[in-house]
Formats: C-alpha cells, sequence, structure tokens
C-alpha cells in the first residue's frame, strides 16, 4: 500500500518534469508566409513577431516575406509539398479553393464577438464562406480616380468630371494643350486589366456575373462600357500603346505629371508623397453612368491559418495581435490601405485624411471579385478579349460575346 | 588481356547515371504520375483521369498558337545566332590590337542573368521613356515613339533579337573553340595554291567546323525552346497571349490557373517534342559527317 503510494507519486512527479521540459526545449514555432507589398512590409512584420515574442516566452514566430507575383506559386509549391507555413496572406479570391480542398482552417472557434466586432463588416464579409470565416482582411483597398490638378487648371477644367461623358470632355481639353500629357490614364497590360474595364462596366449598370450565374460581358452594359474605353484610344485620349502599359507604367506616368486622369488603389498617394512630393493631385468619385450607377473594386488580401498547422493556438494569438487597432494603425498607415478596423477608421490619421476620404466614400457601391472557382482563368480571358479591342484587332461585341462563352464554359466545368 | 571490372565502361558510367536519373527521371516519373490524375490546384492528387489532360491540351486552341509560336522563336533565335556567331567567332580569332577587349565585349552578356537583362529591355523598349526610341529619333529614323511592346507585330521580332543577342556569347565561345582546332597549315597551303578567303572559308573552314556548329545547334535549341525570361519579362505572353510561347503557357496554366494536370500534360509533350527533334538533327547530322 505504501510501496505503491510512493510510486505513484515518483510516477507523477517524474510525469510532470518530463512535460516540463518537453515544452521548454521545445518552443511554440509558428511560421507566416507573408506578401511583401512595399520594402516595409517585412520591417514590420518582422517588428510585431519580436513584439510578441516578448510578451509570450516560449513562442518563436518566423515571417516568410515573398514578392506578390510568385505568391501563390511559392504557396501552391509548398503545399503540394506539404511544407508550408502556419499562417499565410492570400488574395481573398483566392480563398475558395483553399476553403474547397480543405487547406485553411475555419476561425470561428476563435472569435469572440468583441473581436468580431473590431472590423467594418464590408471587409470582413469576403473572407465569409458558406456562414464560416475563413481569413482575416490583412489588406483592403478600394479605387478612386486620380486627377492632376495642375493639368486641369491649365486646361480649365473646374471639376473632376463626374461622369464618362465629363471625363471625355476633360481628356479632349487636356489633349488640346498640346503638351506631352494625356487625358485619361488606361491600363492594358498584365493584373488588372480587367479590373479598370469594370469600373466603366458597373457605371453601365453591368455585373460580372449575372443572376443566372453566366458572364455579364455578352450585354449591352459591357458593350458600351468597352465603347467608352475604344473611343478614349481612338480619338488620341489615353496614352499610346495602352496594351504595353501595365498598373505601374501608367501610375510612374501619373507621378511624371503627364496623364489628366487614372483609377488606382490608395497606395499611389503614399508613392507621390515619396516620389513626386510636388504633384498637384486630388482624389475623386470613379465617374458615373448615365442612370448615376458607379462602382469601385473593393479588394482585401486575408491572412488564413492552415488546417495542418501544429501550432494553432498561436498561430491565433498571433492574429489576433496582428489585429489590435495599434498594429493595424502602423500597417495600414506604412502601406497606404484603408483601415478594416472600425476604431482604427476613427483616428485622426485616417478619418481626417481627404485623399483616404474619397475612397471611403465609395466603399458602399464597392463590388467584390466574385467568389468563384476558376476566377483567375475568367479574368485572362476578359483581358485577352479587351487587348485585342483596345489593338482595334476584333470587333467589341465578337471579342466580348466570345468571351462570355469562354467564361460560361469555365463556370460549368467547375461546377 | 584480363580486363578488371572497374573498369568496364557501363560500371564506369554508372555514378553519373545514377546522380542524373535521381535529377532527371525522378521528377519525370513524378510529372508522369500527375498527368494522367485528376489534381487539385495544390498539386495533391484525387484519382485516376486517364487521358483527360492530355486531351484537354490538344483541344486547348492556345496550344497549336504557341506551338507554332516556339517553332519561329527556337528557329529564329538559333538560326539568328548561329549566322551572327559565325563571323563574330573568325573575326574575334584574328589577330588585332585590342582583341582581348573584344573578347570581353562580346562575352560580357553571358555574365549577366537573363531575367535582369530581360528587364533592362523592357525599360529600354518603354515607348514613353524608353532608350530604344529615344537613340532611333537622335538617329532620325523615326519622329514618333513606337510602342515596341504594344503589338505581337513589333514584340515578338524584338524578343527574338533580344534571344539572339544573349545566345551570341555561349555560341561564339564554340566556335573560337573549332577554329582553334583548326590546324594553321590548311590555310597555309591553300593559301599557296592561291585560294581566295571566300574559298578558303568554304571549304577549309566551315567544314572542319561543321561538328562545332552541330553542337551550337543542339545546345542552343535546348536551351531556347525552354526559354521563359526574355518573353516573361517583358510581355507576360500578351497583348491576348499573342506573344505565347509553350513555357509561358505552360506557367500560366500551371501558376495562374492552377491546372496542375494539364500543365504537367503539356510539360510531358514539350519534353517529348524536343527529345524527337533533337534526335532527328542529330542523327542526320552524324549521316552528314560520316559521308
Amino acid at each position: 500500500m505504501f510501496m505503491s503510494l510512493h510510486w505513484l507519486k515518483v510516477a507523477a512527479a517524474t510525469g510532470v518534469a518530463a512535460i516540463a521540459l518537453a515544452s521548454a526545449s521545445y518552443a511554440q514555432t509558428v511560421r507566416v508566409t507573408v506578401a511583401e507589398y512595399s520594402s516595409k512590409t517585412g520591417p514590420y512584420f518582422e517588428k510585431a513577431a519580436s513584439e510578441f515574442e516578448a510578451a509570450n516566452p516560449g513562442t518563436d514566430i518566423q515571417i516568410e516575406v515573398v514578392p506578390w507575383d510568385v505568391l501563390q506559386q511559392k504557396l501552391t509549391t509548398d503545399i503540394s509539398g506539404g511544407a508550408n507555413a502556419d499562417l499565410a496572406i492570400i488574395g481573398t479570391r483566392w480563398l475558395i479553393d483553399y476553403v474547397s480542398q480543405g487547406i485553411a482552417a475555419p476561425l470561428d472557434d476563435y472569435i469572440t464577438d468583441d473581436f468580431r466586432a473590431r472590423f467594418i463588416d464590408t471587409f470582413l464579409s469576403p473572407s465569409v464562406m458558406d456562414g464560416q470565416t475563413y481569413g482575416l482582411p490583412i489588406a483592403a483597398s478600394a479605387r478612386a480616380m486620380y486627377y492632376n490638378k495642375a493639368l486641369f487648371e491649365e486646361a480649365g477644367i473646374a471639376e473632376p468630371p463626374a461622369t464618362w461623358d465629363e471625363l471625355k470632355a476633360a481628356a479632349e481639353k487636356i489633349k488640346a494643350l498640346g503638351g506631352d500629357a494625356y487625358g485619361f490614364g488606361l491600363q492594358g497590360k498584365e493584373i488588372e486589366t480587367d479590373v479598370y474595364f469594370y469600373y466603366a462596366l458597373w457605371s453601365q449598370g453591368g455585373t460580372l456575373i449575372e443572376e443566372d450565374g453566366t458572364s455579364g460581358l455578352d450585354t449591352e452594359a459591357a458593350y458600351k462600357a468597352a465603347q467608352i474605353y475604344k473611343d478614349l484610344i481612338d480619338g488620341g485620349l489615353t496614352e499610346p500603346g495602352v496594351t504595353s502599359l501595365n498598373r505601374e507604367d501608367v501610375q510612374n506616368l501619373f507621378k511624371q505629371g503627364r496623364i489628366g486622369m487614372m483609377i488606382t488603389a490608395p497606395f499611389l498617394a503614399n508613392q507621390i508623397k515619396e516620389e513626386a512630393p510636388d504633384l498637384q493631385y486630388g482624389v475623386a468619385a470613379i465617374p458615373a453612368g448615365p442612370n448615376g450607377d458607379r462602382g469601385t473594386y473593393g479588394v482585401t488580401d486575408s491572412i488564413i491559418m492552415f488546417e495542418n498547422s501544429q501550432n494553432k493556438d498561436t498561430a491565433w494569438q498571433f492574429m489576433d495581435f496582428l489585429f489590435t487597432t495599434e498594429k493595424r494603425a502602423e500597417f495600414d498607415e506604412n502601406e497606404g490601405f484603408l483601415p478594416v478596423n472600425a476604431e482604427e477608421a476613427a483616428m485622426p490619421l485616417f478619418a481626417d485624411n481627404a485623399d483616404l476620404k474619397a475612397f471611403t466614400d465609395l466603399l458602399p457601391s464597392a463590388q467584390f471579385a466574385p467568389v468563384i472557382a476558376g476566377w483567375e482563368e475568367m479574368a485572362a480571358a476578359t483581358s485577352n478579349a479587351l487587348q485585342r479591342i483596345y489593338l482595334g484587332e476584333g470587333e467589341i461585341q465578337a471579342e466580348l460575346d466570345q468571351a462570355a462563352a469562354e467564361i460560361n464554359s469555365i463556370i460549368e466545368a467547375n461546377n | 588481356m584480363n580486363r578488371s571490372i572497374f573498369t568496364n565502361p557501363y560500371v564506369l558510367i554508372a555514378p553519373a547515371f545514377l546522380l542524373a536519373a535521381f535529377i532527371i527521371l525522378w521528377p519525370l516519373f513524378q510529372i508522369g504520375e500527375i498527368s494522367i490524375s485528376n489534381v487539385n490546384r495544390f498539386g495533391q492528387l484525387r484519382g485516376f483521369a486517364g487521358p483527360d489532360n492530355f486531351m484537354a491540351v490538344l483541344a486547348d486552341p492556345q496550344f497549336l498558337a504557341s506551338l507554332w509560336r516556339t517553332v519561329i522563336w527556337t528557329v529564329g533565335i538559333v538560326a539568328g545566332t548561329i549566322a551572327i556567331s559565325i563571323p563574330v567567332a573568325l573575326i574575334l580569332n584574328e589577330d588585332f590590337y585590342g582583341r582581348g577587349l573584344a573578347r570581353v565585349i562580346i562575352m560580357l552578356p553571358w555574365a549577366v542573368s537573363l531575367t535582369m537583362t530581360a528587364i533592362v529591355w523592357r525599360w529600354a523598349l518603354s515607348g514613353e521613356s524608353g532608350m530604344l526610341n529615344s537613340a532611333l529619333m537622335g538617329l532620325g529614323l523615326i519622329d514618333q515613339n513606337i510602342q515596341w511592346l504594344a503589338q505581337a507585330a513589333t514584340a515578338f521580332p524584338v524578343q527574338i533579337a533580344i534571344g539572339i543577342l544573349v545566345s551570341i556569347p555561349f555560341t561564339t565561345t564554340i566556335f573560337l573553340g573549332g577554329l582553334s582546332a583548326i590546324p594553321d597549315d590548311l590555310y597555309e597551303a591553300a593559301r599557296l595554291e592561291g585560294a581566295s578567303g571566300w574559298q578558303i572559308f568554304r571549304t577549309i573552314t566551315l567544314p572542319l567546323l561543321r561538328p562545332f556548329i552541330n553542337i551550337a545547334v543542339v545546345m542552343n535549341t535546348i536551351t531556347v525552346f525552354n526559354s521563359f525570361p526574355i518573353i516573361w519579362a517583358t510581355t507576360q505572353g500578351g497583348p491576348a497571349n499573342s506573344t505565347d510561347i509553350l513555357v509561358t503557357y505552360l506557367y500560366k496554366l500551371g501558376f495562374n490557373f492552377g491546372k496542375l494536370g494539364e500543365a504537367s500534360a503539356l510539360s510531358l509533350l514539350m519534353f517529348a517534342l524536343l527529345l524527337f527533334f533533337t534526335i532527328i538533327y542529330v542523327r542526320l547530322a552524324m549521316q552528314g559527317e560520316r559521308e
């Protein structure tokens, strides 16, 4: 009797010691794959990691910074080799694949009501699928129209154009100046060539995917939208050779003061501040269509937790830490993203920023990329049709109808 | 004489063969497995698909269009490179003042990573601020900027020209090696007989350079056929896929669209194509040599 009790004590003590030893020598390692938005991204996450490690002894946060262009490739390769991190930033439009293949873990068990209340709902909702939250919006952005105030003044344009007709008139006045500046900066190459077209499409009352689940490219609204851009190109009101300029190329021309108007994201304001501080520019709403319709493109990137993560609790704690108001404000200020956190949006830093206000004002009309498998391929089909239209190699209606047919067959194949 | 087993040729090449097999055959086996499977975008196998992936690739009009462009791309660059490298090698083989410097200049592009070269060219070809346009304008050849990369009609020839430029150093090196292997007394004898420069080139230099030309053709074909950075950095195969070759189309299939099954099938087809044409060429060339 005595004996057995003694043995029990010894066994218990040994067990406790073993557990203590194991946890001391085995740090809770969380690997995080991070998209490089700018040169400030890496240092920001490294700093966040060391702050978190200091506050939570025994944790080890490892940050891997990956350029945006190769992010999808890197994640795919990591996942197929079973070597993925615990957390990763992904484009929210990719999330559906991660959810349907069981790669992303649902976060609802961790999310408390208090935590959920931190977010502006517009930005959290794209990461919710089938009633489960699979990601948190680490970066949020929308689009608005930048215009060059100096060029506007010189050309005698009083107000930024509110409609596409007014935009065309303004571009004509800028062209009439005869300098080396172009009226409207039109993107015709690489990622988001399709998005640049959607601004016009939404203003004509069009949609990307119609209610019957087919493409909205074979509609009057789409034909009219393409006609608007084609007229601008043919009238010499855009920069020449639009199919050789990607978003950064057009932005660079804008920074050089050679573009009257262009539609892009809030981060251009940050770039102008650093690279062309003397540029006189304003930010206005995207022009509306004849019925007052307008739409901006809302984009979020999500940070997700992998289903195969070994340290989910620690990973969640780090996510929680990243979404505190203070960390969010630091990140969004660095990168020029929109605040996703309600408390953060009320901070003077964001609330009193006139540029940002133009973006947040457009949020009620924000449209997100459709949550649909194969979206990247559909976007590519759209971009290809647009490039042929811009180059004059194809008729608007024929090209858009063909792209719509391609998109419909992709939708069918994925169902 | 009794030969030791350690001098048996098969034993001698075994280590190198095993290493090559590990590097080449194992991935080939993996790709083969993916190509006949249903596979999700993360490379996880989801059952047997039979020839579906191959059928999907062959039925895609982009495949044929890219294949045709790959032929133009490969033939254009390899032929252009050989045609330019022979005279360059002949000149660099002559003894002249500053030959060392000239050789360094010709070889320099080799030292720069292909991707960097391509990115620099992307800037140089920019319609608004590119060096090429300002140079042509300075020379009075054009009076308006040319948007080089805006359409395939100008973009693709320029890409081929860049491809030729970066292939010259390697090819010239092969030819310089070949030229130094031709004995000088052949030339001396020909000159004594009063042969002209062209006759010497046609009847002595060219025939003796043949094996080196064959090597240059085969090696350049293999590299150029699979060359990705030039096209990707300048146009990404656009506008509207009009400058896509098979390898850029493959990248889009695999990594942009996540169709890893079709991408694997396509890369096997590319491997087979390249192997087929290389073997045919090598056989033809060997036949020519024997005659």
